[in-house]
């Protein structure tokens, strides 16, 4: 069996945090929960998840300067980081996060069923 | 004495008497005749005195017109007088008026609130309005007789001169009239401040030939901090609308997909409706975030390096599961040698995402659905969306591409359409110098839709990828 793979989760509204909690957790992944970027920074830098899924806007410590200071980091700079949010229109993703060879990729939450963001994460893990 | 001397003497006396007779006879002749010609000559003379009296009265007569003459020519001396004197007080009420209309332009002109500048042929400045005056920091006294381009001085967003062949204010020469308008310009105030204007530059036509140019400008800070301000709310008001959105997707997702236990028939129904229903809310949102950015006017052309193919195959991958759903058969056809392409990827995403989604609503189950892609001449991108659907009622073809527009044969069968998405289509293909079309028919023979787009490339950039 194959070795259960880390995703850590920075989202500060509790609803959506939750469910992508729960449905990675039915996928067989272990998850960690960040509720805003300080955190998320925290946990990422000390943990070294397999894949991060990081939202935008946040207090404390928003999306952008998470990914500044995770990027900064030599473990960091190659480490998937998939950006889940809900600004911008759905053509601002720039072909929907199709290409999977760059380490980030940027989705809209609302456009994105929860079982295609498993898939996609899936697939750049190739779990 | 005898008595033939008696006879004799008698006879003599006789003759005598007769020779006298006849004498007498003649002078009473010529008496009468006399007197006939003297009644002549006193009924002559009767003649010419009757003529003297006439000429004499017709001399009267004449005197008489004389004086009436004389009386007219005093009255129409009069009137002439009169008249020139009315005249003279009209000229100088109408100069009056002329002159106070003048000054009134002249106050409107200078009273405008908008900032005014007119120039002669030669790019002068003859006229500056208060506003302009306030506006660029000048008075008037400073800048009149010198060259606009001299007085004003644009620059872009980060402050470098304009180079004055690019000015908004563009004199042409065939006379014919022209409006040159632009926002996107700064104007350096003589203090070094700067302020974003609006400017419309007209030519002055005077009998087809150009005698100078009005210039009017504004200050847009507002009208730009507001547009800001839109745009910045519609962002936040999309993502705070999308956030409860998502949640109660995938909330619905997992009970529906059996992730914590099966539902019952009933439960998963209601539950679908749930869903679908909250789907169709995250389309509008989206739509009306679109139509939106179209319509703030930060419809922006991006063009970068982008793999059409791919781009397309990834609209399809996201709409497969409405398309799997109905079961229909969707292909996608492209020519080999279609390459990367410098097009706005999110421009072109938008339309595929449009047409795409509004063949995949509007296709019976088990439906057709093809894209084709091809590359005329290498400079558009040609897509052809075919489907074997409803097809567009023949009266109603026009108004398709309307704002909210929803065709009848639609409007009862689903509900999901928002009447947003040809009308995004057709702003973003419009606004990028392409085409969009297409072909309806809803006979027993043929049936279905096929839009077409020609999209602009927007530079030579061309490089082969392969075709899988």
């Amino acid at each position: 069996m194959q070795k259960q793979k880390t995703i850590l989760i920075i989202e500060d509204e509790k609803s959506l945090r939750e469910a992508m909690v729960d449905i990675l957790t039915i996928k067989n992944f272990i998850t960690l929960s960040a509720k805003n970027g300080k955190e998320g920074v925290k946990l990422a830098l000390s943990k070294h998840p397999e894949l991060i899924l990081l939202d935008l806007i946040m207090p404390e410590m928003d999306g952008t300067a998470t990914l500044k200071a995770i990027r900064e980091d030599v473990w960091g700079k190659n480490v998937p980081i998939i950006i889940l949010t809900n600004l911008g229109t759905t053509c601002d993703q720039n072909l929907g996060g199709a290409i999977e060879n760059k380490l980030t990729h940027y989705l809209i939450k609302s456009d994105w069923r929860l079982h295609a963001i498993v898939e996609k994460i899936e697939r750049i893990l190739k779990v | 004495m005898n008595k033939k001397a008696i006879i004799s003497a008698f006879e003599d006396i006789i003759l005598s008497l007769k020779v006298l007779a006849k004498e007498k006879e003649s002078v009473r002749r010529k008496l009468v005749t006399t007197a006939a010609k003297l009644a002549a000559t006193a009924e002559k003379l009767a003649i010419t005195a009757k003529e003297k009296e006439s000429v004499r009265r017709k001399l009267v007569i004449t005197a008489e017109e004389k004086e009436d003459v004389r009386r007219r020519l005093a009255i129409t001396a009069e009137k002439l007088k009169k008249s020139y004197e009315t005249l003279e007080q009209k000229v100088l009420e109408r100069t009056k008026d002329l002159e106070m209309s003048r000054a009134k332009e002249k106050a409107i002109l200078l009273s405008i609130g908008d900032g005014l500048l007119v120039t002669d042929e030669k790019r002068n400045i003859i006229i500056i309005n208060k506003t302009a005056e306030k506006l660029l920091g000048v008075k008037s006294q400073e800048v009149v007789g010198k060259s606009f381009f001299e007085a004003v001085l644009l620059v872009d967003e980060k402050g470098v001169s304009i180079p004055s062949d690019k000015y908004p204010i563009k004199m042409n020469t065939t006379g014919i009239a022209s409006t040159v308008a632009g926002t996107t310009y700064y104007c350096l105030r003589k203090d070094k401040t700067k302020f974003p204007m609006a400017i419309t530059a007209t030519p002055v036509l005077l009998g087809g030939k150009v005698i100078g140019t009005i210039i009017i400008f504004r200050d847009v800070t507002n009208e730009r901090d507001v547009d800001k301000a839109k745009t910045e709310f519609v962002s936040l008001a999309s993502h705070q609308l999308r956030t409860p959105l998502s949640a109660v997707n995938w909330y619905a997702e997992m009970l529906l997909a059996g992730d914590v236990g099966e539902l019952n028939e009933k439960q998963k129904k209601y539950l679908d409706e749930v869903y679908r229903s909250n789907q169709r809310m995250v389309e509008l949102v989206n739509a009306l975030l679109d139509v939106s950015s179209l319509e703030l006017g930060t419809f922006v052309i991006e063009p970068e390096s982008t793999n059409v193919i791919e781009l397309i195959q990834s609209v399809i991958d996201e709409q497969m599961p409405q398309i799997n759903g109905k079961k229909i058969l969707m292909s996608f056809l492209f020519e080999k040698d279609i390459s990367l392409m410098r097009v706005d990827p999110k421009h072109l995403r938008m339309v595929v995402q449009n047409i795409l989604s509004n063949a995949v609503k509007y296709t019976h189950d088990g439906g057709d659905i093809k894209i084709e892609v091809s590359s005329p001449e290498k400079k558009n991108i040609l897509l052809k969306i075919s489907d074997n659907g409803y097809g567009i009622p023949k009266n109603q073809q026009d108004k398709i591409f309307t704002k909210l527009f929803r065709a009848d044969n639609v409007r009862g069968k689903d509900t999901d359409g928002t009447g947003l998405g040809l009308y995004i289509v057709k702003s973003i293909v419009e606004n990028s110098g392409g085409k969009v079309w297409f072909e309806s028919f809803r006979d027993k023979e043929s049936k279905g839709t096929t839009f077409y787009v020609k999209f602009p490339l927007n530079s030579g950039m061309s490089i082969p990828i392969k075709n899988n």
